[in-house]
């Protein structure tokens, strides 16, 4: 058995020797579109990460203060209740700790960042949804929040992330099929090149055949041959993979003249995530490509 | 070991290239198969180790109906058959010996059964001197050897060769033939499609002509002149 699985290797060693610089050209291709197909992937999770709380229609969010007073936190309250139906249409309360949970899981990945805060640190908040969705009023309004007592501060959706968020839809969608069709391109590029692996081999799959080889001995070099660039395709797509994440780290969510898109990052779990999926993509792509090649291109 | 039950194959409609054959081959036997070109001499080789299947009829080989054969299943078959070519089929780029042993690892045989094969069979050839040596760097004569040595290293029961000596000078195939005897007196059978009359009336063996696709003559060895 070990006799047989070395000469399997041996052969898929030699295939993609020979047939080198396509080999190389269909896992730079895999590569390439993996790691397109995941740094989209990346950029609608930190689309979404980022525009979390503005979800639902949400427009600004009042932020009180972490030690604000019980009397004030009802102040605000009060006026929020008696202006729905009227300036507000709606109103959401996130106590301390939702909001400690929701911190912690976005920050699950800085420990650091987590050891410096408790609860009782994070300030409770209300975000409202406006009747008016216009710019001026929205303002007008959460102004008039601003100066209450027990108010840290005021947060707006920016036109930026409004807009972001109007088209995460289409993002997404066109994300979904600009990455289908370079996956159907990358099964093709590795069909194609298999298809040139086998036509420059014929002969030794003649006398194979003719020997006695079994069907499957003559197909499996192909397959792994076909596997190896999937798989390597989506290893080399990994470090493009890192780096345009810390490209959107570091300089989008960090960068002081890109303010409106703090908290734009993927956190380590979606990271882990994202890179197994396209690892799976490649395998799977690799897979459909090889099954392909093989059933067309070799006649056993 | 070998029987074809009323065997038809048509390529097209127009031109069959092999008509109602029936033929009988005993294990042990040595037959040629004669005929001009386009006389359905190298279907009749394809047809044994199912290269192709017959329009109609049934071919036998050691007892089974290898028509209906399942694809998965032919391999197992050709195990048991060997093919030597006129232009050798040797892969260039290995060298003699990786090239016998080639038969061998495909059909998963384990590395110290190669180790002893192969160098037996190289001896019996008559090439264990060249065991090394590249394909391009053998004669014609050589060459062939080492494609039998390749056909008949897993010891099949039967030897198939289509006109093994067609790219050969007279006394080189003289040698090439007396190989083929030697291994047809170890019990394999061998069916040789040949137009080389001289070898056919040399050998003095079964003689299966084919014209237009129909056999037109069976004689056994002394049957004929």
């Amino acid at each position: 058995m070990t006799g047989r699985i070395r000469f399997l290797l041996a052969e898929t060693g030699q295939n993609i020797w020979r047939n080198l610089a396509l080999t190389l050209a269909s896992i730079i291709v895999v590569g390439a579109s993996l790691a397109l197909f995941g740094s989209s992937q990346l950029v609608a999770r930190g689309v979404d990460n980022a525009t979390q709380r503005w979800e639902g229609g949400i427009e600004f969010v009042v932020f009180m203060k972490a030690d604000a007073e019980i009397s004030q936190d009802e102040a605000i309250r009060a006026l929020l209740t008696a202006s729905e139906g009227q300036e507000i249409d709606s109103w959401q309360y996130v106590d301390k700790a939702q909001t400690f949970q929701e911190f912690t899981e976005f920050f699950a990945d800085d420990a650091e960042l987590l050891e410096t805060i408790s609860v009782d640190t994070m300030p409770p908040s209300y975000r409202i949804r406006p009747t008016d969705t216009d710019a001026g009023a929205v303002a007008a309004l959460g102004q008039t929040f601003e100066s209450r007592p027990g108010v840290r501060t005021v947060v707006f959706a920016t036109e930026v992330i409004r807009e972001i968020q109007t088209n995460a839809d289409k993002i997404s969608r066109a994300t979904l099929w600009f990455g289908v069709a370079l996956l159907v391109a990358s099964t093709i590029m590795i069909l194609t090149t298999l298809s040139i692996a086998i036509s420059s081999r014929r002969n030794e799959i003649e006398i194979m055949k003719l020997v006695g080889a079994s069907n499957w001995f003559i197909r499996i070099p192909f397959m792994i041959e076909g596997l190896v660039q999937g798989v390597v395709g989506a290893l080399i797509a990994l470090p493009g993979l890192a780096f345009v994440r810390t490209y959107l780290i570091e300089d989008f969510s960090k960068s002081d003249n890109l303010r409106l898109l703090e908290g734009f990052r993927v956190t380590d779990n979606e990271f882990l995530l994202i890179s197994l999926s396209v690892i799976a993509i490649g395998t799977i792509v690799a897979t459909i490509g090889s099954i392909f090649a093989v059933s067309r291109y070799l006649d056993v | 070991m070998i029987r074809l039950e009323n065997v038809s194959k048509e390529y097209s409609a127009d031109s069959p290239a092999l008509i109602n054959a029936n033929v009988d081959i005993e294990k042990g036997e040595f037959v040629f198969l004669v005929g001009q070109s386009g006389s359905g001499k190298s279907t009749f080789i394809r047809l044994l180790n199912r290269e192709e299947k017959p329009t109609q009829g049934k071919v036998y080989v050691a007892g089974k109906d290898i028509v209906g054969l399942s694809s998965w299943k032919v391999p197992f078959l050709r195990r048991n058959i060997g093919c030597i070519f006129q232009d050798y089929r040797l892969l260039p780029k290995r060298t003699v010996s990786e090239n016998v042993a080639f038969a061998l690892e495909v059909i998963g045989r384990p590395r110290h059964v190669i180790e002893q094969q192969v160098p037996a069979i190289l001896d019996l050839v008559g090439l264990s001197e060249k065991s090394h040596r590249m394909p391009d760097e053998l004669s014609g004569g050589e060459q062939q050897r080492v494609s039998i040595a390749r056909a008949f290293v897993n010891r099949p029961l039967i030897l198939l060769a289509d006109e093994p000596t067609g790219n050969l000078d007279p006394s080189t195939a003289v040698g090439i033939m007396r190989l083929l005897d030697r291994i047809n007196r170890t019990g394999t059978t061998v069916v040789m499609a040949t137009h080389d009359r001289g070898i056919v009336d040399t050998m003095r063996r079964r003689v299966i002509e084919l014209a237009d696709g129909k056999i037109i003559r069976d004689q056994n060895q002394g049957e004929y002149r």
